[in-house]
Parts: structure tokens; C-alpha cells; sequence
């Protein structure tokens, strides 16, 4: 892959891709101080994934985006993946870029991370976190000054239409500043297409990309009044205008970075560690699309299996998919709201006292037993399914079934970091 | 004769002048508030005796004129003293700490996991506590009986979640706050306190003082002290 030269990248009528000329202030020294402290917390507390072949993989994509030889006062490049099933990726302005689990697990190809990367290289690149941080220390010192002009002017129109600007400022203030926000990411979006073609990389991946992020598998794509980035349509608008003839040419190299069975091959690993990060955040119905996406790619894999059966024990009385009327703002606002305040334990005994979602218990429970005994019957069969058969023996009240599982698991896999916890499941199924 | 326009200003002027000096004195006030809820299995007896605390996890800002500033490092110090002081607060309840996972194996990278998965599972759960405290007293809270993959040692009851959010202000930032209103510095804590074999919420308390976060050590004691008070002490 040929690396990304300043030259090759280069557009007249486009701002450089590096801000080299950026002179660091006292506010910036700070924000990168912080920064910097983020960076070991992340660490710290087991958010970043041990993973070294991910995060090469990363590292080899990033550095090939990077314009070659440039070197930027006040940043160490870093590609980490970040353990969050929630899909997303962020810069921080000392080069460390965070790819979530979650994201890595959506995509498709090479390519489409290497689109992801690219944005997120121009924020740091363009030094878009420390204009950032400049333009909202601005303007939250005018907020400031209009409360203090608010609280001592009452009454009057003048005050009344200050005090009520004030109440709503924070929004207001938060609408410029994101709508300032949405200037820059239009801007990544952009050089990032260029990154991308200069590292020989199919730039129409990068849309391919963002169409895959907007499918709203939890529905939790809520429109609010502002959104950091610009909407998914509308950037897939600009973008598919800006590509135009950019992408007519295609070279081999970009044949093979769009391939996705290498991808797949790379990031298996990853995808299992995701599932799991899903179905602890209640993320069901993502853990079963990803895990039936690892299924159809490697379909007699006993592990990929196993995780397809996980994830529909877990689904329990949900629908796999969310219904029309489901992905409407409105519902999406009052489900966020019931999840505010509902267990995914309460939300499960609501559901199964209803005939829908008896009717989807049953059958994935019936999925799920189909696929954790054919995970246990392919050739490297996975012994953690004796403890899925286990916990969906418990469930349905099939006693000893579910200790003679237990036992299995325990036996095949003795020191298996959950053991004491199934050891006290079998100790009290014992008791009853 | 005294104008309209006077007696108005005049009337607005001690309105200003009586606004501040209550806001003064709210600011200065050692102010020091907590809500606590008991599972029924602990109200009148506990039966906690040793705890693990998880590291916790408490982040202030400091809030300047120009918004409000990250103190990443500062945040990791007061982390570590909210941890040590309630453990010297629960120790003079006969509960005794024991060492936390992480610190005590120190091995590779699925005991971390372990552990920040766990942390996470309280996160998600924190809010619904916070949206009905008083639910803790029925029972309704558990993290499941995952909390085992912990693997702590066999004498521990239970685990001490603690999460914190605080500020603290420049001196310009203090001045507009006599001035104008608005919050005083303050930290707030969200403690949890689960049963270490099953994950039921046993204990739910938020003390909160007014006060500088990095300084007030005697406060955050205190706090804590009536955040845990109706805690019956170990035996």
C-alpha cells in the first residue's frame, strides 16, 4: 500500500491537510494536559482492549492514512480499540485515536475503517479539538455576561426577553457551538476522502460506512435539536456529491483493501469480545445481528455458533428486530425513557406477560438450544455452551438438566473465570 | 419628591443587596446533605462485615468564566481519598475493607475486564436508583449474581460502588456566583453498597456538601459519616 504523501492529498481550493502553523496557547496546554490524563484513565479502568493484533491492525491502517514524514508539535500517534459495543470513534488532540469494539464490528472492510480512521486523523490533523475548545470558552464567557446582564435587569421587555434567552442559553449556546462543531466534521469528512484515495483506499467506502451506521438496530438514533456530527443522510448526501469522479479510478490495491473475508478474518476475535460487551449493556438485538454476521462468514465455527445461541437466550421475549412503528422519533424517546427507568430484568417480566413475547421467549429459547448443541457438536466443539445449556435449563425450570450442564462446564473448562459463580448456581439448584 | 424611577431602583437595589447576602451565606455554609436507603435485609441488622471497595470513580471540574475545565489529575486524588475515608468511616462500623480485585492479582487481562465490566453493570443500574431511591428499601435493585466473576475473597459481604461529581470554582467564577447566583463549588457522591453473592443494593446513599472538593477534607468526612448512619454497625 502506497503511504499517503502531503503532496498527493493536496487540493488548491482545500485548506492543507496538517495545521502545522497551529501556535499553542496557555487553554491548549491545559486541554492536552488533561488529555493526556484521559488517556491513562481509559487504561486504567479496562476500557481499552489487550488486544495487540486489533490495535496493530489499527496502527497499519492509521499509519498509512498519515501524510508521510509530517510531524506535529504535541502529538504521539496511538490507534487503540476501545471495549464499547456502542459504534463510535473519537480523536483526542495528542494523537491517540479510539475505535470502539462496536464499530469495528459493524464494518465490513478495510476500507470503511480506514474511512473512519481518516476523519478522525483531520480532527487532530487540523487541530480541530483545540479550535474547538477556543470557540466554546468564547462563547460560554458571552453566556456569563448575558446572566449577569439577566439577573440585573428584571422586569421589563428587555429583561424578560434576556432572562428567557438566558434560561434556554445553555441550548442556544450548545446549537452554535455544535453547529460550529458540524463545520469541522464536514471538513474531516472531506480531507478524509482524500486520505483515503492518496493511501489507495475506495473512497466510496467511507459512504458505505456511514450507510451501515445508520441502520438503528436499538433504536436509539434519536433526532434532537443539535447532534455533534451532521445528520447520517446528509453527510452521505455531500459526500456522494464530493466524491463525483474521485472515485472513477480504481487500482488493484484498492480491490484488495475492500475485500471482506480478510476483514472478517482479521476482527473475528473482536466480534465474539463485542457480543459479549452487548449483552452486558442490554444491547440484545445488536449481539444477535453481529453474532449471526459472524455465523454467515464462518458458519461452522463452533465458537461462532455458540455466540449466536447466546445472544437469542439472552434476546429472551424481545423481537430480533424493531418494527416500523418502533423506529419512529417518538417511540425511540419513550423506550429511551422506559430504559431510564426499567431494569432489562423488569423489562423482560413486562414483556413475557404479554402473547408476543411468550411467543418470542419460546422460540428463541428453542434457537438457542438448537444452536448451543450444534456448537458442542462441530469439529473444536466450544464448552461454553454447557453453561448457555445450563442457564437455559435454569430458566425453564429444568432442574437437573441444568446442574448436569453446570457440571459439564465446570469439568471441561476447571478454571474458568466465572466458576464460582456457577458453581453456586449448582449448589443452589441443589437446595430446591 | 422621590421619582418612580427611584423607588424602583431603590427597591431593586435591596432586593439585589438581600438575594446576595442569602446566597453568601448558602455559599459559606458548611452545608452538608445525605439520603440514605436500606435493603430490609440490613435495616436493622447488618450482616455486612467485610467489604471490597471498587475503585472509585469521582470527577470534578473546575468552572471558570470561560466554562468549565477538566482536573483529571486532581479527580484521581480525590478518588482515592473518598475511597480511603469511607472505608475509616465504615471501619468505625465494624466493617472491615479488604483488598480490591485488581490490586490484589494483578494478573492479566481478563481479571481487568472483570472488573471494569462490573463497574460498568453498576453505571447502567445508577440511574434507575436515582430515579427512585426509595425502592432500595423494597428490594428492586440487583446486578445479578455476576458479581461472583469478581472472585473476592470468601469473608467478603459486599462491594462499595462509589461514584462522584463535583466542582470547584476560580476566584472570578466565586465572585460572579455572589453576584448573579448559580451553583457554589460542591461535590456529590453516589455510593452503592451490593451484596457481594447475589448483587442485590443493599445500601443507596448521595451525600453532597457545598465546598471546595480538593480542600474539604473534614467535610467529605462528615458527609460521609451521615451518609452511612443508618447503617447498623457489624458485629
Amino acid at each position: 500500500m502506497a503511504p499517503a504523501s502531503i503532496a498527493g492529498i493536496q487540493d488548491q481550493s482545500q485548506p492543507a491537510p496538517a495545521n502545522v502553523d497551529f501556535k499553542f496557547g496557555k487553554a491548549d496546554l491545559d486541554l492536552l494536559e488533561q488529555v493526556n490524563l484521559l488517556d491513562a484513565r481509559f487504561e486504567r479502568d479496562g476500557l481499552v482492549l489487550s488486544d495487540e493484533a486489533t490495535n496493530a491492525l489499527l496502527r497499519h491502517i492509521g499509519e498509512s492514512l498519515l501524510p508521510r514524514g509530517l510531524k506535529l508539535e504535541n502529538v504521539s500517534w496511538k490507534f487503540r480499540a476501545l471495549r464499547d459495543s456502542v459504534p463510535n470513534a473519537f480523536a483526542l488532540p495528542n494523537g491517540s485515536i479510539y475505535v470502539s469494539t462496536g464499530l469495528l464490528a459493524r464494518m465490513d472492510n478495510e476500507s470503511q475503517l480506514a474511512a473512519v480512521l481518516a476523519h478522525e486523523l483531520t480532527h487532530v490533523l487540523r487541530r480541530h479539538s483545540y479550535l474547538q475548545n477556543r470557540s466554546n470558552r468564547k462563547k460560554y464567557l458571552t453566556m456569563n455576561v448575558m446572566a449577569a446582564v439577566g439577573a440585573f435587569s428584571p422586569g421589563g421587555v428587555a429583561g424578560a426577553v434576556i432572562t428567557i434567552v438566558t434560561a434556554i442559553a445553555p441550548f442556544i449556546v450548545l446549537a452554535t457551538m455544535f453547529g460550529y462543531g458540524r463545520d469541522l466534521e464536514r471538513e474531516a469528512d472531506l480531507k478524509g476522502i482524500d486520505m483515503m484515495i492518496a493511501a489507495e483506499y475506495p473512497p466510496e467506502e467511507m459512504v458505505k460506512a456511514l450507510k451501515l451506521l445508520t441502520n438503528d438496530i436499538e433504536g436509539e438514533q434519536i433526532k434532537l435539536f443539535y447532534h455533534d456530527h451532521p445528520e447520517l443522510q446528509e453527510r452521505i448526501k455531500y459526500l456522494s456529491s464530493y466524491l463525483g469522479a474521485r472515485a472513477d479510478k480504481v487500482t488493484p490495491q484498492m480491490e484488495l483493501n475492500r475485500e471482506k473475508n480478510a476483514y472478517f478474518a482479521k476482527t473475528e476475535s473482536i466480534m465474539r469480545h463485542d457480543i459479549q460487551l452487548a449483552i452486558n449493556a442490554a444491547r440484545f438485538r445488536s449481539a444477535v445481528y453481529l453474532a449471526q454476521r459472524l455465523v454467515d462468514f464462518h458458519p461452522n465455527s463452533a465458537e461462532n455458533v455458540f455466540w449466536l445461541a447466546e445472544s437469542y437466550r439472552t434476546l429472551g421475549p424481545r423481537s430480533p428486530q424493531l418494527t416500523d412503528r418502533e423506529l419512529a422519533n417518538s417511540a425511540k424517546k419513550d423506550a429511551a425513557k422506559k430504559r431510564e427507568k426499567r431494569t432489562p430484568e423488569e423489562e423482560e417480566r413486562e414483556l413475557l406477560a404479554t402473547p408476543a413475547g411468550q411467543e418470542n421467549w419460546k422460540t428463541h429459547q428453542q434457537k438457542a438450544e438448537e444452536l448451543y448443541l450444534r456448537a458442542l457438536s462441530l469439529e473444536n466443539p466450544e464448552p461454553t455452551a454447557h453453561r448457555g445449556l445450563g442457564m437455559l435449563y435454569e430458566k425453564l425450570g429444568r432442574t437437573s438438566d441444568a446442574v448436569r450442564e453446570y457440571q459439564k462446564y465446570i469439568e471441561l473448562v476447571p478454571d474458568a473465570f466465572d466458576g464460582e459463580r456457577i458453581q453456586k448456581r449448582i449448589e443452589a439448584l441443589r437446595r430446591t | 419628591m422621590v421619582s418612580t424611577f427611584t423607588l424602583a431602583k431603590s427597591r431593586r437595589f435591596r432586593i439585589a443587596t438581600v438575594v446576595g447576602f442569602v446566597l453568601l451565606v448558602v455559599t459559606m455554609s458548611p452545608l452538608v446533605a445525605s439520603a440514605q436507603y436500606l435493603h430490609p435485609k440490613i435495616a436493622k441488622q447488618s450482616t455486612i462485615r467485610n467489604v471490597v471497595i471498587l475503585p472509585a470513580k469521582v470527577d470534578i471540574v473546575r468552572d471558570s468564566m470561560k466554562g468549565p475545565e477538566g482536573m483529571a489529575a486532581e479527580s484521581e486524588l480525590l478518588s482515592t481519598r473518598v475511597e480511603n475515608t469511607v472505608a475509616e468511616v465504615l471501619a468505625r462500623k465494624n466493617v472491615k475493607r479488604l483488598s480490591a480485585p485488581a490490586s490484589s492479582s494483578g494478573e492479566g487481562a481478563q481479571q481487568k475486564y472483570t472488573v471494569a465490566d462490573i463497574q460498568a453493570k453498576f453505571d447502567d443500574l445508577l440511574p434507575k436508583v436515582m430515579k427512585k431511591r426509595s425502592d432500595v428499601k423494597k428490594g428492586r435493585f440487583s446486578m445479578g449474581d455476576e458479581v461472583l466473576n469478581l472472585n473476592l475473597d470468601k469473608s467478603a459481604d459486599a462491594i462499595v460502588f462509589i461514584r462522584g461529581q463535583g466542582q470547584k470554582l476560580t476566584s472570578g467564577k466565586k465572585t460572579f456566583v455572589l453576584l448573579v447566583g448559580g451553583m457554589p463549588a460542591y461535590l456529590r457522591l453516589m455510593i452503592g453498597i451490593v451484596d457481594a453473592r447475589n448483587g442485590e443494593v443493599l445500601l443507596y446513599t448521595d451525600p453532597i456538601f457545598a465546598g471546595d472538593p480538593t480542600t474539604a477534607v473534614d467535610r467529605l468526612r462528615k458527609a460521609l459519616e451521615k451518609g452511612f448512619k443508618k447503617l447498623p454497625a457489624g458485629t
